[in-house]
């Protein structure tokens, strides 16, 4: 890696004009009663543009064949989830956001968490994303209203937007160039099955004795993922787990709750809202 | 003997004192019997005091040394120190010996401010207390009729035994710095008596009146205070003893009294008296600070009779009676004071005339023999000094006796007090009417009623001085040079052992004879007639002048005290609508005062006069046994050729009087209309509040619209400004709260970005 | 483990999704699409989470989005209840509908200027009746625009 200091004019520029850039742009894509086609390709041209410029500002771009299969899905989450935000219709927002979570199952799976990449499509787009059409199809059957048309505050919003991403862009892109601090330095997973296997399994490291490693070398994806993934959770995290469930039955009987008592007064709010 | 006699001292002012705590904290509660606490603690104090006055009279029969006809004696009791400061001079200033007096323009340094609460008793003060006591109980009994229904009824009883304690403070204290506080106080218990019924707008101005105008006087005192303390390097009246075994010599106290040099005359000595006689005309309501009187007839009548008439008015009288060793020093001072009393009378009694409103009509009658005090002060002789006192004594009883029958008449005719409202009231309420006939008598001085001998003394007195020559060669020429009878230089030293002294005071005697000796030599007492400034009104022709101004004054008086006598009770009788069912004798709580006084103001003249009881009582008063003052002792005698003159005066009043109102209808035009112009000025009072309030109150008006403008405009204005800055803001921000949950949120969001963005600043490597 | 370019890959596809999702639930007024950015930010979290997770080999990063998935899938089931809700008094999915609870003396905002609902009414062909006609068919009452 680059040292920061002798290119970090440059990053500054880059990420200057990247934060200019993305806040142009979203600001032109969302929805306003002045749009235009043309200020909507425009947007989404700078747009695009913003987005390199981050990638380049955090360093990340590196060899091109390892992170080929990853752009593909990086970019499908980005760019989804970027329609999603910009699009009119909450219809096509919707189907944008079942794209972006196709792109972000990708993401986790390239990083090797299999389990999870899957679970995100089953319970988001299979179950809540459902849900949100249902609502939709009940509430705004004819698709567009006019509140829909029209945003609040998309300037501010976006600048306020941009200048996070810059940030937390920033962050990301030392964090790459220089070593984490020592107080935060956690070994990884090697070094701390080195340091098991030489003999010095302590009480914290009791789950790496539970994995016990059959691959003891430094492996992008890992076989047993969703195994070891599952002895974790019901290992050390049961209880969480537990829990976990009784929050779900709460939150069913809850919405079964208030929607009975919603319906019973429901006339009364009819004849108030009017 | 002493000392118990020292410990009855205290009880005097500090009955009353707790009869008036007990009734501010439980007034309320006691209802009908809130009067008990503060009539017991008077009547207590009555008796201690009756008690007092026995007991000294018999220290003063007691030690009647052949040599010398008269002896000081008082008894001082200490109780606490409260105040001292020490090296109060200011440094680099040689040293002054504490207690002797200091020449104008000489440096002093060193010196110890200490102020002991003392009391001391002497004969003045004997008298004064058993003035106060007395007429306060007998005021106090009469105020549980008169104010019977009245809301207030807990706190007038509170205020007047409060009023007592004032009082009996002011004469007992022997520290100037405690008569001024007390001088303060009597002042505040007139003003909440004044305005008692707080409500009526004419009451409360009254009040406030009272206490400005008194204020003026105050602030004469306080640049006396100041004087006094400058030059005598101390305050107290009684000589004390250091630590040290020194003697710091008292105002008034026995060493400095029979010193020669012992106080400053000149420019600073006039001074002093006449700051003091400046405080004495605002207390005792001479010109021109008279005004206040007439309008305290607002107050209610009882606390008109104990205040106005019989003791508040008379702290003047004291402060210059007590203060006779420094004024005799000062001879135009002293003359100051006659002209100041001897026009006061006169144009009060002028004024007193025309009033239509018996209570003002007392008011002015009040003034005037106020005046007549005053003048008899003036001539600085010991006849002069006891006529005023005696005269004291006895206005203080028919005077307390008019206002008490004024309260009792009022009382019944429903509130009204004008005497052309009612009429012949002779038939409707006897004892009233017999009592107030009693009470005129001896104000107009009608033989052998109690005004007669007072007002006979103080003519002696002015004829005295008018006459030099007249009455004998053992009268010291103005001025005093001690001389007559056991007063010399030489004598002073062996006088001998006076028991009821501190032990510590044997030094004395050598200390004075070194003094003397050493110093006599250089003072000068004026010796010689030639006087200058000031002074120079001292002159037998200015006293002819005094004396024949009085005699008008007394003829007057007759007159108008008559006037008021047949308005009010004779002629046809009739009673105004307010009266109802009031219209009858007063109750027995009301006439027994009135009766007690009536006797006293009967008798106490003739008891008084032919055994020259008072007189030589108060001869032994150390402030009166100034070796100038002694050297005009004359013998007691009966001055025929005056008393003839005076009374001849008064009959001349009341002739003209019954004339005029004997048997008519009260409203009936009479007198005044030979008056014309004349009658008009008496009755506006010689203009006098108009010019006040041209000269003083209107520009203080309009200062104090100037400052109110100022307050409000400029002052709150700014002060609303700068309230409406927060407002402003405030719904200037109040706009961001729009309701639009999304808003919130992206306020929220730049706020965090802000945050982080600082934070980031702050770590950047 | 996955390399460190991965992981400031991943990051960065977690930052933007998180930011983007942050702009649409500001901005947007549809109460759906609000949440549909709300579910896009906790997406990023999620990204960012496994990425930290397997980069330090700590599976606690993992676990932690089994509990947001989890608890997004409670919190969309209660969070519709309350726009059936919302929709059921107002009649609209709008955000901005909901401003009871601003300053007293403000004004409602109200949007100006909005282009008229350009919906678009489908013609449809009109197809002459093939047939009888069923009775008591009023086609109108059966399409509704609006619940």
């Amino acid at each position: 890696m680059d040292p920061v200091a002798a290119t970090l004019p440059i990053t500054g520029l880059l990420l200057a004009g990247s934060v200019a850039a993305l806040a142009a742009s979203l600001w032109l894509l969302l929805p306003k009663t002045s749009d235009t086609a043309n200020s909507r390709r425009l947007g989404f041209l700078l747009g695009t543009g913003a987005l390199i410029g981050f990638a380049a500002t955090g360093r990340s771009l590196g060899g091109v064949g390892e992170d080929a299969v990853f752009l593909t899905v990086a970019g499908i989450a980005v760019i989804s989830g970027l329609a999603t935000i910009v699009t009119r219709s909450p219809v096509y927002s919707a189907i944008w956001f079942a794209m972006a979570l196709a792109g972000v199952s990708g993401v986790l799976l390239v990083l090797g968490a299999q389990f999870l990449g899957v679970a995100t499509i089953v319970v988001y787009a299979g179950a809540i994303l459902v849900m949100f059409l249902f609502v939709l199809m009940l509430a705004q059957p004819s698709g567009m209203a006019p509140y829909d048309r029209v945003s609040n505050e998309p300037m501010l919003a976006a600048a306020a937007g941009a200048v996070l991403l810059g940030l937390l862009t920033l962050s990301i892109g030392r964090l790459s160039a220089a070593e984490p601090p020592s107080c935060c330095r956690m070994p990884s997973r090697a070094q701390a099955m080195a340091a098991a296997t030489e003999g010095a399994a302590s009480e914290d490291d009791r789950s790496a004795t539970l994995i016990a490693p059959a691959t003891a070398g430094v492996e992008s994806v890992d076989a047993d993922e969703v195994a070891h993934l599952g002895a974790e959770l019901f290992g050390r995290h049961l209880f969480a787990v537990e829990v976990a469930g009784v929050l779900l039955l709460v939150a069913l009987v809850g919405s079964i709750a208030v929607v009975s008592r919603g319906e019973a007064t429901e006339t009364d709010h009819r004849r108030e809202s009017r | 003997m002493q000392s118990s006699a020292a410990n009855l001292l205290v009880l005097v002012p500090l009955l009353p004192l707790l009869g008036a705590v007990c009734t501010v904290l439980l007034g309320r509660r006691l209802g009908p019997r809130a009067h008990v606490p503060a009539v017991a603690g008077i009547g207590a104090a009555a008796v201690v005091a009756l008690l007092l006055l026995l007991g000294t009279a018999n220290q003063v029969g007691r030690h009647t040394d052949p040599k010398h006809p008269v002896e000081p004696v008082e008894m001082i009791s200490t109780l606490w120190q409260w105040a001292t400061v020490g090296d109060a001079r200011s440094g680099d200033l040689p040293a002054a010996e504490a207690g002797v007096p200091i020449a104008p323009g000489t440096a002093v340094s060193g010196g110890t401010f200490s102020i002991p609460v003392a009391l001391r008793l002497d004969p003045l003060t004997a008298t004064l207390l058993m003035v106060i006591t007395g007429v306060g109980l007998l005021v106090a009994i009469y105020s549980i009729g008169y104010m019977h229904d009245d809301p207030g009824y807990p706190r007038f009883f509170a205020l007047v035994a409060m009023f007592v304690f004032s009082m009996s403070m002011l004469v007992a204290a022997s520290n100037f710095l405690l008569v001024y506080v007390f001088w303060e106080a009597v002042g505040a218990c007139s003003y909440l008596l004044i305005g008692f019924w707080y409500t009526k707008p004419e009451a409360a101005r009254a009040a406030k009146k009272a206490f400005l105008v008194n204020r003026v006087g105050d602030f004469g005192l306080a640049i006396a205070v100041f004087l006094l303390w400058m030059t005598y390097g101390t305050l107290n009246f009684h000589d004390t003893r250091l630590a040290d075994g020194t003697i710091v010599e008292g105002i008034l106290g026995q060493t400095r009294i029979a010193d020669e040099a012992g106080y400053v005359a000149g420019a600073v000595g006039t001074a002093i008296c006449l700051l003091m006689l400046l405080a004495a005309c605002g207390k005792s309501a001479q010109m021109p600070l008279h005004v206040w009187l007439p309008d305290a007839m607002e107050g209610p009548t009882p606390a008109s009779a104990l205040i106005h008439a019989a003791t508040m008015v008379t702290a003047g009288i004291y402060l210059i009676t007590r203060s006779a060793p420094l004024f005799m020093g000062c001879p135009g001072a002293l003359t100051m004071v006659s002209i100041v009393g001897a026009t006061t009378a006169l144009v009060a009694a002028l004024i007193a005339t025309v009033q239509n409103d018996l209570k003002r009509v007392l008011a002015y009658s009040t003034i005037s023999q106020l005046g007549y005090m005053f003048v008899a002060l003036g001539t600085g002789t010991m006849l002069g000094f006891t006529a005023a006192i005696f005269h004291l004594v006895t206005h203080a009883f028919f005077k307390a006796l008019l206002f008490l029958g004024a309260g009792s008449v009022m009382h019944a005719m429903g509130g009204v007090i004008d005497m052309r409202r009612f009429g012949g009231l002779r038939h409707v309420m006897p004892i009233t009417a017999t009592t107030f006939l009693i009470g005129a008598c001896a104000l107009a001085g009608v033989p052998p009623f109690a005004g007669f001998f007072s007002k006979d003394e103080v003519l002696a007195s002015l004829h005295a001085k008018a006459h030099p020559d007249a009455h004998g060669s053992d009268h010291g020429e103005a001025g005093g040079r001690p001389s007559g009878p056991g007063i010399d230089a030489g004598g002073v030293a062996d006088r001998g052992v006076r028991p009821f002294r501190p032990a510590s005071m044997t030094s004395r005697s050598t200390a004075l004879a070194a003094r003397a000796t050493g110093t006599l030599s250089t003072t000068d007492h004026a010796s010689t007639p030639e006087k200058v400034g000031l002074d120079a009104l001292d002159h037998p022709s200015t006293w002819r002048l005094l004396f024949w101004m009085s005699l008008l004054t007394a003829g007057l008086t007759a007159f108008y005290t008559f006037r008021a006598v047949f308005m009010t009770f004779t002629g046809p009788v009739r009673i105004p609508k307010e009266a109802g069912h009031h219209a009858h004798e007063s109750p027995p709580a009301m006439t027994n005062p009135l009766l007690v006084l009536a006797a006293f103001s009967a008798l106490s003249g003739i008891v008084l006069f032919f055994t020259n009881a008072l007189s030589s009582f108060l001869a032994a008063t150390p402030s009166l046994n100034a070796p100038a003052v002694l050297a005009t002792a004359v013998t007691h005698a009966f001055h025929p050729d005056i008393a003839i003159q005076g009374t001849l005066a008064a009959a001349i009043g009341i002739a003209v009087a019954a004339i005029g109102h004997l048997g008519r209808r009260s409203d009936s035009p009479q007198m005044e209309r030979y008056l014309g112009p004349l009658g008009a000025l008496f009755a506006n009072k010689f203009y006098f509040d108009q010019i006040y309030a041209a000269l003083i109150v209107k520009p203080l008006e309009a200062l104090a619209m100037v400052t109110a403008f100022f307050d409000r405009a400029i002052v709150d204005g700014t002060v609303d400004a700068i309230g409406q800055v927060p407002l402003a803001w405030g719904s200037a921000i109040r706009r961001m709260q729009s309701g639009l949950v999304q808003r919130y949120a992206l306020a929220g969001v730049v706020g965090v970005l802000a945050i982080v963005l600082a934070l980031a600043w702050q770590l950047r490597p | 483990m996955i390399p460190a370019t991965l992981l400031t890959n991943a990051l960065l596809v977690g930052a933007v999704l998180f930011c983007l999702g942050l702009v649409g639930i500001l901005t947007r007024r549809n109460l759906i699409v609000m949440f549909l950015s709300a579910e896009l930010m906790l997406q990023g979290v999620s990204v960012t989470l496994v990425a930290w997770s397997r980069y330090h080999g700590d599976w606690g990063g993992q676990v932690l989005v089994v509990f947001v998935l989890t608890v997004a899938a409670c919190e969309a089931a209660v969070a519709l209840v309350f726009v059936l809700q919302a929709f059921a008094r107002t009649g609209r999915l709008d955000a901005s509908a909901w401003q009871a609870l601003r300053e007293e003396n403000l004004p409602r905002v109200i949007d100006h200027g909005l282009p008229a609902d350009d919906r678009v009414v489908p013609t449809w062909p009109h197809l002459s009746p093939a047939g009888v006609l069923p009775e008591g068919d009023d086609s109108r009452s059966l399409e509704r625009d609006h619940v």
